[in-house]
């Protein structure tokens, strides 16, 4: 039943979310928008649309998408969704988690770069780069997590508050903070990238996917919207308190406060200028260590 | 004909030493064969042995070494046609996987480095096979250099250590070394540095990335998949002596390894020759190696028997994954400058189409050395990751923050390698072709390169499909550095792998219905060309390239190159010529060798006025000689 719930909140929960960053945008621009279904139905239209394939490109293209979307989806079994707990629940399953977000990443690079096009690649440079800096600052987050609760699950995510003491306040909001932007870099989301336009403007993820089409561009979007779900899910972890017996309802206003956050963000704000994206992504670094350095007052300073 | 008394050859070693080495390794029944020689009492008794760690060794030397030379007939077949004699080549091959094994198994000190000299000097022959090239002299050269500086330092610790305990055995060493802090720190220090120049760790690495891209494919394989591992067995070997190991230990290793790690694969980043950009990713690889070695040692310092397990078997782990996936891209190299009789990626692209198995086996690498599952290297850095967590409950502040970097930097090594790897395999394989020489490729690489490449696929997945089973093999490995007695279970370690092994199945499992899906579903596919904002004739050369892949990158890490440029700017309304070139200089060489090089070059020219071509005064230098050594004589 629980997993049914899981598997349900995956698959549907994200459209959902987009739904709601782009009412929340149409809100703030004074428009009606459209209805928060409105991703879903656009998904069902590329799903029932053909194909049109560069004739650069060699099979990998065709399969990237697959890999793309099955890493996604069974990271999220390791993730605690709406229940609290993960389906799998076991140790380090975080690590397991970002190496499998690791491969998604190496497939849609692969597909990107196997169009040939001076686009992609450039998508695909910036979002490699991105990577790099991004996953030492989660790995950071995640090992003072661990060192403070000894616990190697998912649930040290929960436990950070009960076992910080009087840094517990300020390391919730640290860490908060921290996999916030990586929700905002990792979904591609105003001010790393800007999904709402497709060329000059933005190139990174949504240039990686200018010649995907039908339904491999549908699973795409699928998972990148799966990708930020499953993150936003690790705030919900970490904010919500444990063994709270509204859990899936708390669950669900985080998701749906961080999405009407990432609308706002969106609508108040441009796209930061490419050379200085770096800097804008340092800042989780940043985040991170000031995580990593509560933690070893915590630890060595009583 | 000496192709197949070479295979003969080592079959015949694997037939005696396989059932030996999986005795050892299976059921911990060590082999152990005394030569006597003469009655002196050093030369006494030569012990060569067979533990599980030297067969674990042996049975990765002997089936990489025979993956090598089922490879060999297809490389070698041009250079074969062209006339070049290779008997000499199988001859030093065969002689480098036996020295190999040699090396593995001795057990005299004295025997130990004779041996180990002629790996050098075996391998050195191997790399120099293109010996009508300067650069691949040049690089053979400095290989050789490297290696005696490296018998320099392993001659000191073990004069020192048979000296005091009067006998050449390693069994003896463990003795003089028993509560002596100070000479641990010191001999091992040597040692590393001695073993640690075999193996490439940053700052002794130089003589890798120059020597591996100048020998012929297979022996890149060879060399960096296994020859290298043997400066890391010498480690492993000197731990089993050392024993207790100090804290000092500990750390060095962990420090120098992060170090080897991050600057390996930033400079692989950098290269756009294809085994270069493999051979630093070998330094890379040994610094993973090192970490999980420096995890282990941790957790025996700290007494945490289970940081110790997991650091240990990480390392162990990441040697044969290593070996597996590093010989899987090696050969791949090799498949395409076979092809295409070029190393440097800019040039290169498109190849999927042409060569499709060999690019699919070189995916697998790549997936494989990213660490990435559901394949082999994957499990090792897991096992090193978790060896690194439990460890972070040890309560020093010095600890913590070692390993709690530590674990940041193995993540950020990892994204990098993620980088660096999708760069050379898709700048290689993907896209249009960037030169002729791409473009004339007609066909797949001949069966005899593609089949060693299969069955090192093959062990990859095998290895992430079933990491549990390996793990249990793997064990006794460990043995000689610690005591298994006080792991009550290993249940902990295992239920993961399990995990992972089930996700490494469902992964596969999920792509493969996906694919029949997507592949079953009848939709009209309309063919066109890439996207090209409007214009639909693109030039080729408009491609991203692999500098340009990387440069967002390598832009905020300016300080740590040393960038030469080759620039003819356009002059003129109608340009008749220009050129851009751009390449990256190791800041080592750049800033360390190559001055020590020119003050050397400075010193010893003050003495060529000694050679001056008089008989006299080459009389006179005799006598001044003489005289010394008889007052000396009389001093001593």
């Amino acid at each position: 039943m629980m997993v049914l719930l899981n598997i349900l909140i995956v698959l549907i929960l994200p459209f959902l979310m987009i739904g709601i960053i782009r009412k929340t945008k149409a809100f703030w621009g004074g428009r009606y928008g459209a209805s928060i279904f409105q991703p879903l139905y656009d998904f069902i239209k590329l799903i029932k649309k053909d194909y049109v394939i560069s004739d650069t490109t060699s099979f990998l293209f065709k399969i990237a998408p697959l890999i793309s979307f099955t890493t996604v989806l069974i990271a999220a079994v390791f993730v605690p969704l709406i229940t609290g707990n993960a389906i799998i629940n076991i140790q380090s399953g975080l690590i397991i988690f970002a190496y499998l977000l690791a491969l998604n990443k190496f497939f849609s690079l692969l597909g990107a770069m196997d169009t040939g096009s001076s686009f992609e690649g450039m998508g695909a440079s910036r979002e490699a780069c991105f990577t790099t800096i991004v996953e030492p600052a989660f790995f950071m987050i995640i090992a003072s997590a661990m060192a403070l609760s000894g616990n190697f699950t998912f649930d040290a995510l929960s436990k950070i508050g009960e076992n910080s003491g009087s840094y517990g306040a300020l390391i919730i909001i640290f860490a908060t903070l921290a996999l916030f932007l990586m929700v905002l870099i990792e979904g591609c989301r105003v001010p790393v990238d800007d999904p709402a336009t497709h060329l000059e403007l933005t190139m990174i993820h949504e240039v990686m996917i200018l010649d995907n089409s039908g339904p491999d561009l549908a699973l795409i979007t699928w998972a990148s919207g799966i990708k930020m779900l499953l993150i936003t899910s690790l705030i919900a972890k970490i904010i919500i308190p444990v063994g709270s017996p509204f859990y899936a309802l708390y669950y669900l206003l985080t998701i749906f406060v961080v999405s009407v956050i990432i609308g706002t963000i969106e609508s108040s704000m441009a796209r930061i200028r490419m050379s200085h994206i770096f800097e804008f992504i340092f800042i989780m670094t940043s985040f991170a260590l000031v995580v990593m350095s509560l933690t070893v007052a915590r630890v060595f300073g009583g | 004909m000496i192709y197949i008394l070479s295979i003969i050859i080592i079959l015949m070693a694997g037939f005696f030493l396989v059932p030996a080495a999986f005795k050892a390794l299976i059921f911990g029944v060590p082999f152990i064969k005394t030569l006597k020689l003469g009655s002196s009492s050093i030369f006494n008794d030569i012990n060569f042995l067979i533990d599980p760690l030297s067969g674990f060794f042996i049975l990765i030397i002997l089936i990489m070494g025979l993956l090598g030379l089922i490879y060999s007939k297809g490389y070698l077949k041009p250079y074969i046609e062209k006339g070049k004699s290779v008997t000499s080549h199988y001859i030093f091959f065969v002689g480098l996987i036996l020295s190999m094994i040699g090396v593995v198994s001795c057990q005299n000190a004295f025997f130990f480095l004779i041996i180990w000299e002629i790996m050098s000097l075996t391998s050195f022959f191997l790399c120099i096979f293109e010996n009508d090239k300067k650069e691949v002299l040049d690089a053979g050269v400095k290989y050789l250099i490297f290696m005696h500086i490296s018998v320099i330092f392993l001659i000191i610790p073990f004069a020192i250590l048979s000296i005091k305990s009067g006998s050449y055995d390693f069994n003896s060493f463990s003795n003089v070394l028993k509560g002596n802090e100070g000479l641990k720190d010191v001999i091992f220090t040597l040692f590393f540095i001695g073993f640690g120049i075999k193996a490439g760790f940053v700052p002794f690495h130089n003589w890798l990335p120059k020597a591996h891209p100048m020998a012929p494919s297979h022996i890149s394989a060879i060399m960096s998949g296994v020859m290298i591992k043997t400066g890391i067995y010498g480690i492993l070997r000197v731990l089993t002596f050392v024993y207790e190991p100090t804290k000092f230990m500990a750390y060095f290793v962990l420090i120098i390894s992060v170090i080897s790690a991050l600057y390996g694969i930033l400079y692989a980043i950098c290269q756009s020759d294809i085994k270069k950009m493999l051979a630093y990713s070998s330094i890379e690889n040994i610094g993973i190696i090192g970490i999980g070695l420096g995890t282990g040692l941790l957790g025996i310092v700290h007494n945490q028997p289970m940081v110790a397990l997991l650091g240990f078997m990480g390392a162990i782990f990441h040697i044969l994954n290593h070996s597996i996936f590093k010989n899987l891209l090696f050969f791949g190299a090799g498949a395409v400058y076979l092809k295409t009789h070029t190393k440097d990626m800019e040039l290169l692209g498109g190849l999927i189409k042409k060569m499709p198995k060999c690019a699919v086996l070189f995916l697998i690498g790549s997936v494989a050395i990213c660490a990435l599952p559901p394949l082999n290297g994957f499990i090792s850095e897991f096992l090193i990751y978790f060896g690194i967590l439990k460890g972070l409950s040890i309560n020093s502040f010095f600890n913590f923050l070692v390993l709690i970097s530590t674990f940041s930097s193995l993540a950020l090594v990892g994204t990098m390698a993620l980088l660096c790897f999708t760069k050379a395999f898709s700048i290689t394989f993907l896209g249009h072709p960037r030169s002729e020489a791409a473009q004339n490729v007609q066909k797949d690489a001949p069966i005899s390169i593609i089949f060693p490449m299969g069955i090192l696929a093959l062990f990859a997945l095998f290895i992430g499909l079933f990491p549990g089973f390996m793990f249990e093999i793997l064990i006794p490995v460990i043995e000689p550095f610690m005591d298994l007695s006080v792991i009550t279970s290993v249940k902990e370690p295992l239920d993961m792998l399990q995990t992972i092994s089930y996700t490494s199945f469902a992964i596969i499992g999920i792509v493969i219905l996906l694919a029949i899906i997507r592949f079953s579903l009848s939709k009209s596919v309309k063919k066109a060309p890439t996207w090209g904002c409007g214009y639909d004739k693109t030039l080729t050369r408009a491609q991203y390239t692999g500098s340009s892949y990387v440069s967002p990158f390598l832009s905020m890490l300016k300080p740590l190159f040393k960038n030469v440029y080759d620039i003819e700017k356009p002059k003129k309304l109608f340009p008749s010529s220009a050129h851009f070139a751009m390449e990256v200089e190791d800041i080592e060489e750049a800033y360390v060798i190559n001055p020590l090089l020119k003050f050397d070059e400075w010193f010893l020219s003050k003495f060529e006025k000694l050679q001056n071509g008089n008989l006299q005064d080459y009389l006179k230098y005799g006598l001044v000689f003489l005289i010394i050594a008889i007052i000396g004589g009389f001093l001593i």
